[in-house]
């Protein structure tokens, strides 16, 4: 093993390099990562996922100095917070939170300090599940820590020894997830936030190991190459570039400063305006950065972060907010929705959404994003319904990061959330809405249909890719190869008999022969259902079905 | 029958036929007009042509109140054999009809003429009409259906949003109710015919449970009836079930929902009405 550091401890500056060697190896690697995603469904990748809750962890890190390694923890800790998209990104934060609570007030770590630090790390994650599952990024991020005290423990032990043997455990904790976990062992395939865990102590071990000429360059506070480019370059082509646009509201606000930044993160890029009041348009592969840094001129409005890919994730200003066309809402109680598709945007707004964060199936909103979206309304107190289960964690550590008091409902579809929303009375009070909220979420059914995204074998189907599957909340349930024949099977799975009642929300790939024979056949083999179709215009998801 | 004074009023009351006769009261039609044609309502066209009308009607009918003579030639001719009477009219803010039967009684020299507002629509103000029918003198009903006024409710649960949006009589946004999505809102008609959003349901089932269940927080409250727009199975369901959990009330009656109310209500709606104690 080859020492290069010649520190003994990690200080500040060894820790940021540590956090930037391992975002540019899961970089390289993250495909990898969602090739291991267990469930054919169009979702969040969980490689995606956590890269880009790392990549907003180094965000503030690589801007800092800081000799102390709690500094940087620290700022790793708030930024991976901020940055939290999906189970595996908000188990990820919560790693870094543990380290940083581990590390608190020393400005270097010895190596028995370092490994208690991964073992606190490991520990607090646990901490922050509710029924922690063996086999999972959870038992990865334990073995890493057990490995690496094992090391400190030995009489030569020094940092990059620790690192190492806290990746070595890691691996070797990752390749026995399948023996933990039947789902993984039924796929073929070890656990994918493991994996991504191990990854990132790898991406530690080499930047500490090696000291390449690029890796220097990179610590290089340089715009142009900042660490977050390149992870944007590595990512698949056709996507991530985001129509930015907002206001900075502000005093003495330089606008060839905030230029020179913004170019920096972006093209098309468009700042104009006076000292106190900016427009900023730009076309960027990092909202979150742009968001973050403009955030420090002044106060940011107006807001709208569009997509101009696939994928359309926007933070959707609230038409009431100053406009007065709203009624006044006697709880003051504002409610925000995770919803992707224009059509259930519509519908969304429609029943008196206060604020909208485009997103969801496949691409899952941050932490921030979503805090974005709860500030923006104009309520003290707000509901926040994530309408997706890979989006809940992320969406519940919004409550610690902001004043205002937020109240997730746990809806992890569609139809859950419109059955939430539809609950929602604005004479009573937060407690009230909550409870029947949850309990009209519970009450519907969810049919999903889609393509098979892999070939695997879950809940004893085997599927094919492009296999139309069918899930009912949540679960796979059926595969075929016809929309219609597989919402029927579903339905009678169901039981038609103790409902009245299905919505219909029609994806864009759906074609309009397709939502004929669909409606068609449900009315014929269940003439006793009412069927509703309404425009979803979602992705990947050709239809939802409501059943109540 | 023999009482001193008259009862009259018009036909948004939704009275009952059978009260009609038992009690003597007087109906004045309001007019009803699809298109160019002009029905007086409930005279001219039955309440079952009405909604037949309207389901196949691009366009929603419009009502007008009657006409100030209109009123003067029924009160002349009640003014014959009693001494005076009252005369309870659909709330004011919802129609020009209590307007139009002042105008009317100011005309009529020597016959006392008390017009209310009834702040209300529909068959409360025929409960109304038979409170002031069973009292005693012409003060003591106007007494009792002036303290009862504020107290009366009209809950509906409506099939579909549709002509309540065509009538415009509601903001959408104030019910929270969505552009997109059916939804069966139960609204209130509660005192000086404010109407308020009480709740919004995606079923049919739910939305009559959520009605019984509004009902019951409403307690204590007197008079109960149900009424329906071509739903007449499922408002005797409802009367019965109201039957079984309060069985202090009288017989619940059942009414049809007539054209003015139905008119915004739409086929196929539901209410319970009552007089809150």
């Amino acid at each position: 093993m080859v020492a290069a550091v010649k520190t003994t401890g990690v200080d500040g500056p060894l820790f940021k390099r540590a956090l930037l060697g391992s975002l540019n190896w899961l970089a390289s690697n993250h495909e990898e990562v969602n090739r291991l995603n267990v469930f054919p469904v169009p979702d969040g990748d969980t490689g995606t996922n956590m890269l880009l809750t790392l990549q907003s962890a180094v965000e503030d890190v690589k801007q800092s100095n800081a000799a102390e390694v709690s500094k940087i923890a620290k700022l790793a800790s708030h930024g991976s917070l901020m940055g939290a998209r999906g189970n595996s990104g908000v188990i990820l934060s919560q790693i870094f939170r543990g380290f940083a609570r581990a590390v608190e007030g020393k400005s270097s770590l010895t190596p028995a300090e370092l490994a208690a630090a991964f073992e606190e790390a490991a520990n607090a994650a646990y901490r922050a599940v509710n029924k922690p599952t063996e086999g999972t990024i959870l038992t990865v991020a334990r073995e890493a820590g057990r490995a690496a005290a094992t090391a400190a423990s030995s009489p030569d032990a020094n940092v990059p020894r620790v690192i190492a043997a806290a990746a070595a455990g890691a691996r070797a904790a990752v390749q026995k997830t399948p023996s933990q976990l039947q789902i993984l062992r039924d796929a073929g395939v070890v656990d994918a936030g493991g994996f991504g865990l191990q990854l990132i102590l790898e991406g530690m071990l080499k930047s500490v190991e090696e000291t390449e000429p690029s890796l220097a360059a990179m610590m290089d506070t340089n715009r142009s190459i900042s660490p977050a480019s390149q992870v944007s370059m590595a990512l698949p082509e056709g996507g991530w570039g985001y129509c930015t646009e907002f206001l900075i509201e502000g005093a003495n606000l330089d606008l060839d400063v905030i230029r020179g930044e913004i170019e920096a993160m972006g093209n098309s890029v468009l700042v104009v305006g006076e000292p106190e009041l900016v427009k900023v348009h730009v076309h960027t592969d990092d909202p979150t950065s742009v968001i973050n840094l403009a955030g420090r001129y002044g106060k940011l409005m107006k807001l709208n972060v569009g997509d101009m890919s696939t994928q359309h994730r926007r933070i959707l200003e609230t038409e009431g907010a100053g406009t007065g066309t709203r009624p006044p809402r006697p709880n003051g109680v504002g409610v925000v929705a995770v919803v992707a598709g224009r059509g259930l945007v519509e519908i969304f707004r429609g029943l008196g959404v206060d604020a909208i964060i485009e997103g969801g199936q496949t691409m899952n909103p941050s932490t921030q994003d979503m805090l974005t979206a709860i500030e923006s309304v104009p309520y003290d107190e707000v509901i926040l319904l994530p309408n997706n289960g890979n989006v809940i964690a992320a969406a519940k550590q919004v409550i610690g990061v902001t004043k205002k008091k937020v109240h997730v409902v746990d809806t992890r579809s569609v139809p859950q959330g419109v059955s939430a929303v539809v609950a929602f009375r604005p004479e009573k009070p937060a407690s009230e809405n909550l409870s029947a909220m949850k309990a009209e979420a519970e009450r519907v059914q969810t049919i999903e249909v889609t393509h098979a995204v892999r070939d695997t074998r879950s809940n004893g189907l085997r599927v094919k890719k492009g296999d139309v599957i069918g899930l009912i909340n949540d679960r796979l349930e059926f595969a075929g190869d016809d929309y219609a024949e597989v919402v029927n099977k579903a339905l009678g799975k169901l039981g038609p008999g103790s409902y009245e009642l299905v919505t219909v929300y029609r994806g864009e790939q759906a074609s309009d022969d397709e939502l004929a024979k669909l409606e068609s056949e449900i009315r014929s083999s269940y003439p006793s259902l009412e069927v509703e179709v309404q425009q979803g215009g979602q992705q990947h998801y050709p239809f939802i079905l409501s059943v109540e | 029958m023999t009482r001193s004074f008259a009862v009259v009023t018009d036909s948004t009351a939704d009275l009952p036929d059978e009260w009609r006769d038992r009690y003597d009261i007087e109906v004045v039609p309001l007019k009803v007009i699809f298109g160019k044609e002009t029905f007086r309502d409930r005279v001219d066209m039955t309440d079952e042509e009405f909604f037949r009308r309207l389901a196949v009607s691009n366009t929603l009918p419009t009502t007008s109140a009657p006409s100030p003579g209109e009123f003067a030639e029924v009160y002349r001719r009640l003014s014959k054999d009693h001494e005076g009477c009252i005369s309870i009219h659909i709330g004011a803010k919802l129609s020009a009809t209590a307007e139009s039967a002042r105008i009317g009684a100011a005309s009529v020299e020597g016959f006392e003429v008390n017009v209310i507002d009834s702040q209300t629509v529909s068959m409360p103000i025929a409960f109304l009409c038979r409170i002031a029918a069973e009292s005693g003198t012409l003060q003591q009903a106007v007494a009792a259906v002036e303290q009862r006024v504020p107290k009366c409710r009209v809950l509906a649960l409506l099939d579909s949003l549709r002509y309540l949006e065509m009538g415009g009589r509601l903001s959408r946004a104030g019910a929270m109710i969505g552009t997109m999505l059916d939804l069966k809102p139960l609204l209130l008609v509660a005192e000086e015919a404010q109407i308020k959003p009480v709740d919004r349901v995606r079923t049919r089932s739910r939305a009559i449970s959520r009605m019984i269940e509004f009902f019951r927080s409403e307690q204590p409250v007197e008079y109960v009836g149900v009424m329906h727009a071509e739903a007449k199975e499922e408002a005797e369901r409802i009367a019965a079930d109201l039957q079984k959990e309060f069985p202090d009330q009288q017989q619940i009656p059942l009414g049809q929902i007539g054209s003015v109310l139905g008119t915004h209500a739409g086929p196929k709606a539901l209410g319970i009405v009552y007089i809150k104690k």
